[in-house]
């Protein structure tokens, strides 16, 4: 027994000198990676994982971020705010450089200690929507499209299809009744007074699997866009009561959050016409997506299932770590010391320019006043198989937005912090 | 003897119903107190910030909840709305200037009279039908949270707890959190250590027990059933505005949702209905378990070279969790509590075990 133990132990500790001998000399870069993997954003983060663990492996076959390896600990916090605080303290004195926790509650719990300490958080898609604020919150990158922002999108599209009159136009908004889902509400409404199409609004309440009188009202509202606010199973639900009250799938309009697992419950033939609001190009086309598989999953050096390669929330995995590496680049280029300070690395990701990983998103600037980018997304179809985009990068009503994000950072200035 | 009992023999009322009549209890508390004193000095920060902070918070607040449940005998599933109140009332009177010692006060009487409110309408109901009038103010403080952007704060739904300032000093440092934390657990405890033993703890007892037979010793249920809820809450309020003050330095409803309060009934029933010390392990064995199973996991399958996926990482823990649960539910149902009493009742004649039978 004594034997077999010393027998692992010797192996480990030969895997470990094996697997990075190239960084022997040189001073790694830490992310931590803390998310929810066993509880309510389980439809999600796994995915957002395998991309991020492919990504930065990837890179560190190729000799790190400027010579330097990337170490990316990922960790469980259940959703629970104390745990996501526990991870934070942990790795914060570990010599982490950066943060991420991809849930809302636990990001908000989180933020004010990042804030407080000076330690770069990423927040996409998730957290507080006025943090793109980067004169506010100097420590946060959401680096993505705010939902008001993607709500002002989908509307211009809304326009663009009505040949660039929405007049008289009927848009039903149909959400998940809290913070998440009543989010785009006063941007829907601002947009609704300035472009004089009619909005109304029908929610349904948590957990959402009760849909009915919701879908009930739209029918009798005959709206001629139906804007959903929710994610994954909901989708489904939403999409049995379409059929029910013989609403087109092509009058559907989703948030980002819709993948290829909710198409297949909902049945990809069924789904055909529907339309989602997209941040980040899905399938195995873009030039990096294909490296991942021929570098890594070719040789069986994969860090997960091969099928989830490609996918929605895969490649937005992998887009949000491409961003945070080049983050990095930056700072190691701009001469930072190591071990890289939070600070360096702010500076870095704050330096962001034209950076679109070859076509797998639209180019992110960042600057230390926007965290969030230009805020472009594109609206693509499902024709039975794929995701084909029916329009390009474009971002609408960005002062309108960037008004919303003011006034709620205020308040947050307001707080005294 | 550890818990000797020779030579404690009582001949006034005085020390007949002194806290710690034992020696060995008595200074087995003192050893604790002293730890909880000096534990910014003896604990790392990361401990002092990560573990013993939260157990802190949580024990006072699953005291307060052990108050209601284990000596008034009224279920309560929505405490985390309770203390949701009384979180949000401080931040609201801090911002609006109030001294924060006063925010306090006010945060556990608005819990109060919110809690006393539903707790009334609850009345009239027992048992199972009382715990889903709770459930109710549960889902209605939840609505109004996320309904009302002037207490809830709109869309970003995230209001900042200010710096505070308590008698004069202003806390922002981790061992100055901490101390407002011991503080407010250690007045829960001594109030709770005190409640015990007066004619008020003792007519929670009797209401618990059956309050129709309560009342007809002159214990007038219905009173004792209000004052319970509404103590409770103050305390729930109180402790809630104290978690975001030390913990969370920020509110958002979804820092109070159900499943919070399910989390603190757990640490009640596992800890100990009634027991005081139970509360202590039970918010133990609930909050801090499953992160440390988690970390514990992690270790053994990194030390044995595992290639475990993430996600059966993450789940591992719940799975180990869960045998846990029902491993306590089978062979002690009365709690951890019951598990310490075991042990201290099997020393106290030890080594002459012969003799307790």
């Amino acid at each position: 027994m004594l034997k077999r133990v010393k027998l692992l132990l010797a192996s480990a500790a030969c895997a470990l000198v094996i697997g990075q001998p190239a960084f022997a000399a040189d001073e790694p870069i830490k992310i931590a990676g803390i998310y929810d993997l066993s509880k309510v954003y389980t439809f999600i983060s796994p995915q957002i994982a395998q991309g991020a663990t492919d990504y930065i492996n990837l890179i560190n076959s190729k000799g790190g971020v400027e010579g330097h390896p990337v170490v990316y600990t990922v960790g469980d916090h259940g959703n629970e705010p104390q745990r996501g605080i526990e991870g934070y303290e942990k790795f914060k004195r570990e010599g982490y450089v950066l943060f991420d926790f991809l849930s809302s509650p636990v990001s908000r719990a989180v933020l004010p200690r990042a804030m407080k300490d000076g330690n770069p958080m990423l927040q996409t898609f998730v957290g507080r929507a006025d943090a793109v604020d980067g004169d506010v919150f100097n420590w946060i990158f959401p680096m993505a499209p705010t939902y008001w922002g993607q709500a002002a999108n989908i509307v211009k599209f809304i326009e663009d299809q009505a040949g660039g009159d929405a007049k008289g136009k009927k848009v039903a908004f149909l959400y998940l009744d809290y913070a998440f889902g009543q989010e785009p509400i006063p941007i829907l409404k601002a947009l609704a007074e300035k472009k004089g199409f009619d909005l109304q609004l029908f929610p349904y309440p948590l957990p959402g699997t009760d849909q009915a009188s919701a879908w009930t009202g739209i029918r009798r509202y005959k709206p001629d866009w139906v804007v959903h606010w929710s994610f994954a199973g909901l989708h489904v639900i939403a999409s049995k009561q379409m059929k029910r009250n013989k609403i087109p799938m092509s009058k559907f309009i989703s948030v980002n959050w819709i993948n290829e697992v909710d198409l297949k419950n909902i049945g990809h033939e069924r789904a055909k016409g529907l339309k989602r609001s997209e941040p980040v190009v899905a399938g195995r086309e873009p030039v990096i997506i294909q490296e991942i598989l021929n570098e890594l999953y070719a040789k069986g050096k994969g860090s997960g299932d091969v099928d989830n390669v490609g996918a929605t929330y895969y490649n937005t995995g992998v887009a949000i770590y491409a961003i945070a590496l080049e983050g990095m680049r930056n700072a190691i280029k701009s001469g930072a010391s190591f071990p890289l300070t939070p600070a360096a690395v702010k500076a870095g990701m704050e330096s962001i320019q034209g950076f679109d990983v070859h076509g797998l998103m639209p180019p992110v600037n960042l600057s230390s006043s926007n965290h969030g980018g230009d805020g472009k997304t594109r609206i693509s179809e499902w024709d039975g198989e794929k995701w084909v985009p029916l329009t390009d990068w474009f971002v609408a009503e960005s002062d309108l937005v960037w008004q919303e994000v003011k006034k709620h950072s205020a308040e947050y200035v307001k707080s005294g912090k | 003897m550890f818990y000797r009992q020779a030579g404690v023999h009582h001949s006034n009322y005085k020390t007949d119903s002194a806290l710690f009549p034992i020696p060995f209890d008595k200074w087995s508390i003192y050893t604790m107190l002293a730890l909880g004193i000096f534990a910014p000095a003896i604990f790392g920060s990361f401990a002092l910030t990560s573990y013993l902070l939260p157990w802190m918070i949580w024990a006072g607040a699953a005291l307060s909840l052990n108050l209601l449940i284990g000596w008034a005998g009224q279920f309560h599933f929505g405490y985390a709305a309770v203390m949701s109140i009384g979180g949000y009332t401080a931040i609201h009177a801090t911002l609006a200037g109030i001294p924060f010692e006063i925010a306090l006060i006010l945060a556990g009487l608005m819990s109060m009279v919110v809690g006393v409110i539903f707790g009334a309408a609850a009345m009239r109901v027992k048992g199972l039908y009382l715990a889903l009038a709770t459930l109710a103010m549960q889902f209605v403080v939840d609505w109004v949270l996320t309904h009302v952007p002037a207490i809830g704060g709109g869309a970003s739904a995230t209001l900042q707890a200010p710096d505070m300032t308590l008698l004069g000093f202003k806390i922002t440092s981790e061992v100055g959190y901490y101390y407002v934390a011991f503080g407010w657990l250690l007045l829960v405890t001594l109030f709770l250590l005190n409640m015990r033993r007066t004619g008020f703890g003792r007519a929670l007892v009797a209401v618990r027990e059956k309050d129709y037979a309560a009342s007809i010793l002159g214990v007038n249920s219905f009173y004792f059933k209000s004052v319970a809820f509404a103590v409770s809450s103050f305390m729930g309020g109180v402790s809630g505005a104290i978690l975001v003050f030390c913990f969370y330095h920020a509110v958002t409803p979804e820092q109070f949702t159900v499943n919070v309060s399910i989390q603190l009934l757990a640490m009640v029933i596992v800890g100990g209905l009634g027991s005081i010390i139970g509360s202590y392990f039970g918010a133990a064995f609930i909050l801090l378990l499953p992160g440390a199973l988690n970390t514990l996991v992690a270790y053994v399958s990194e030390l044995l070279g595992l290639q475990i996926g993430i996600e059966t990482l993450a789940h591992l823990p719940n799975l180990f969790y869960g045998i846990l649960i029902i491993g306590f539910l089978l062979y002690e149902p009365l709690g951890l509590a019951k598990v310490y009493d075991n042990i201290r009742k099997y020393l106290m004649v030890w080594p002459f075990g012969y003799s307790k039978r």
